[in-house]
């Protein structure tokens, strides 16, 4: 009896489901894994960038999604936990492509960690855009394939190159016009620089400069210190006694702002200080104090300035749409992210198919106009060398703002973009005549 | 090198060696009275600034007016860990103490980043800007501070040690647990009291530091207790003047030695940089006093 009632019912059921208007397949979607530190010592980052990537791929499924040949598919993000540390991103991307069985990589935070784990995307043949690791080794290396690598993301060298450029045009004539220089006198750059690939690179970034340009420049004093050190003091009296002109630290927020912090207040070195862009920064301005004003950070998206000329609106709406949806700013990280995922959008689209091989010679071939930073020439290309997309890079001075008590950035380089002109402080103090 | 320089170094060794005495001193009781090495001493600091640091931006009062409160509800959360964490396990093996205060770290770690995220925060100090003239040197006043409070906790601390009942019965059980239990000494109340002081030293060491300029995150801790643990075993574990003396010299040390050796280095022709070879100063000063006074110097045969 028990048996007959549940045939019954199985049958009724099954006749029913006949009956009944069947769902539509669901259309066919692009799964986009973003790589990106959620937890560890980088998850603030890695969340920005997690979180950019939804916002774009938000945007674009609200338009109706990608159209991949006659079909119009969503783009579905999956996360890819790098755990801020080598093995996890390793872990991370091999889910990703042999679980998840994604079409493209977006992200990668550390080089480091990109170092490792693109390895795994190289071996599958998945074309990766890395947004966040700014080492150039990342597709200039010979070991593995990295024909599928797509770097979205300025270079140490382009951090070198740009601000290495900018005091050569901008800082030196201001020093030589007040101090009676002669033309001849090189200028005195100091470098201190963090002893990892990234403190290195810049370091490079900068001789390579020089030298490409044939600048009339001399690097005086060059140090080294560990990552995440504290006290910089002994190493800026040091620094001081080269007499430079400059100090260029290549260093992490919490040690640059300690760098100048100390250099200013403790040792006296009265200097222009540069800075990378990974210090542009809300806690970078909070933390530096009055001592950060005057100085020069390089960068290409941050908090507070936004460059002038026709991504102005684009930034703005960017800015506003992230913070409507997450509750805070985005960063710089996130701003590449965001482009990441429209680069991969229009590379499928252009494609018409998800074949990867495809979607690589897309990628190659790609050419769009900027969207949230600005690049060279206004548009987003990928270099046929090494597969490099090529940032406007611009140089903000820190100026002291009574209204919120702390520096604010104004953007002083290029011309293209600038808000206002470069300030020899007061208190400025050369190297030797 | 001029007199002028290595005046500054001094001074700056000195404020350095303040945060690694006080933590160290803390470190130095927590191990005299209860014999357990605490790994996440570190992650102590840690809590203590951002603790200081919440309370600041809460109150928007003066950061060394609310450290006081701090480090009473550090004080707090020293006596919860005793007695939830360390108590149950204690006796049960050196092991399980080890284990017990390695997943501490990552506990803290990671509820730091949970409750203020990764990014740095920094506290800025009312005196940020001001500088004390001393000599041919310029003090910033928070350094001065830095150095006034560790020398009143350290004359505080060896006062409560050596003139309170509570102190003695504490010294007591550091030195034969069993027979102070025996005379009556509570030894599991000294243990709480220990770690209690313990933190209260720890957030002192890491609200001053963040209050002078230092950036706090949650990874923070690890160096310091590294150092702080260098510093208990070239002064003798359990040794509170071995602590200071220890602390003072690694502090000053630190700041001397790289730029000595570049120095040297100079006059032989040799153009480098030693600056990162900072930590690596820390752990040879340990490797020779242990190589010649196994115990630390003023460390004592047999604890």
């Amino acid at each position: 009896m028990k048996y007959a009632i549940l045939v019954t019912v199985l049958v009724v059921s099954l006749v029913l489901a006949g009956c009944v208007q069947q769902p539509e397949e669901p259309a066919g979607e692009i799964k986009i894994g973003i790589v990106a530190s959620l937890t560890g010592g980088a998850s603030t980052t890695g969340l920005d960038m997690w979180q950019s990537a939804v916002l774009a791929a938000d945007e674009i499924n609200a338009k109706g999604g990608v159209k991949v040949g006659d079909e119009h598919m969503k783009v579905k993000l999956i996360q890819g936990d790098d755990e801020t540390s080598r093995e996890g991103g390793v872990k991370a991307v091999t889910k990703l492509i042999t679980e998840d069985k994604v079409d493209l990589l977006i992200g990668g935070f550390s080089s480091g960690i990109t170092y490792a784990d693109s390895v795994v995307a190289a071996e599958h043949k998945v074309p990766f855009i890395i947004t966040g690791a700014s080492s150039p080794v990342i597709t200039h290396r010979t070991d593995i394939d990295t024909s599928y690598f797509f770097h979205h993301c300025p270079t140490t060298d382009d951090y070198g190159e740009s601000t290495t450029l900018f005091v050569d045009e901008i800082v030196k004539p201001a020093i030589y016009a007040r101090f009676n220089f002669s033309e001849d006198r090189p200028l005195r750059m100091a470098v201190l620089y963090q002893d990892s690939a990234y403190g290195v690179g810049v370091y490079e970034g900068i001789k390579k400069t020089i030298e490409k340009y044939n600048l009339n420049m001399e690097i005086v004093a060059v140090e080294k210190f560990k990552m995440s050190e504290t006290d910089f003091r002994s190493v800026l009296t040091t620094i001081k006694a080269s007499k430079p002109d400059v100090l260029y630290p290549a260093a992490f927020l919490n040690e640059q702002t300690l760098i100048v912090a100390q250099g200013r207040r403790d040792v006296g070195l009265n200097t222009i200080y540069l800075s990378v862009e990974c210090n542009d920064d809300p806690d970078y301005y909070t933390g530096v104090e009055r001592w950060g004003e005057y100085s020069i950070q390089e960068s290409r998206f941050g908090p507070y300035a936004i460059p002038s000329g026709p991504i102005r609106s684009a930034v703005e709406k960017f800015k506003h749409d992230f913070e409507a949806k997450w509750g805070a700013p985005p960063s710089m990280m996130g701003a590449s992210t965001y482009e990441g995922v429209y680069i991969a959008a229009k590379a499928i689209e252009n494609a018409g198919t998800l074949d990867k091989e495809q979607i690589r010679a897309s990628l190659a071939e790609l050419e769009m106009p900027q969207m949230v930073e600005a690049m060279k020439e206004g548009k987003i290309t990928f270099s046929p060398d090494y597969r490099e997309s090529k940032f406007e890079l611009y140089m903000q001075q820190l100026l002291w703002d009574d209204a919120v008590g702390e520096t604010r950035p104004k953007i002083v380089w290029p011309e293209s973009v600038k808000e206002t002109d470069f300030v020899l402080p007061s208190w400025y103090e050369p190297g030797s005549s | 090198m001029d007199v002028s320089f290595l005046i500054a170094i001094l001074v700056w060794g000195l404020y350095a060696g303040c945060i690694y005495i006080l933590l160290a001193i803390g470190l130095n009781l927590i191990f005299g009275v209860m014999k357990v090495v605490n790994f996440a001493h570190g992650e102590l600091l840690m809590l203590g600034a951002y603790t200081t640091f919440w309370l600041y931006i809460l109150s928007g009062f003066n950061p060394y007016l609310v450290l006081p409160l701090a480090m009473l509800l550090m004080a707090m959360l020293g006596l919860f860990i005793e007695r939830l964490g360390f108590r149950p396990i204690m006796g049960t093996g050196k092991l399980n103490e080890i284990f017990l205060s390695l997943g501490l770290i990552y506990l803290f770690q990671n509820l730091a980043a949970f409750l203020w995220s990764t990014s740095s925060r920094s506290i800025r100090s009312p005196y940020s800007e001001r500088i004390v003239p001393l000599g041919s040197i310029k003090l910033p006043m928070d350094y001065l501070i830095i150095i006034i409070i560790t020398t009143l906790f350290l004359v505080a601390l060896q006062l409560f040690l050596k003139k309170t009942t509570v102190g003695r019965a504490m010294r007591a059980t550091s030195q034969n647990r069993e027979a102070a239990a025996l005379m009556g000494i509570n030894v599991e109340r000294m243990d709480m009291l220990s770690f209690a002081l313990g933190s209260v030293l720890a957030t002192a060491a890491g609200s001053l530091w963040v209050i002078s300029g230092q950036m706090a995150d949650p990874y923070m801790g690890s160096i310091p207790a590294i150092k702080a643990f260098a510093v208990i075993i070239i002064g003798g574990l359990g040794s509170i003047p071995g602590a200071i003396l220890a602390g003072l010299t690694l502090g000053i040390a630190e700041n001397m030695v790289p730029s000595l050796m570049k120095f040297l280095a100079g006059i032989i022709g040799f153009n480098m940089s030693f600056t990162a070879w900072k930590d690596t100063i820390a752990f040879f000063i340990l490797i020779i006093i242990l190589v010649i006074r196994p115990t630390g110097i003023f460390g004592e045969k047999g604890e």
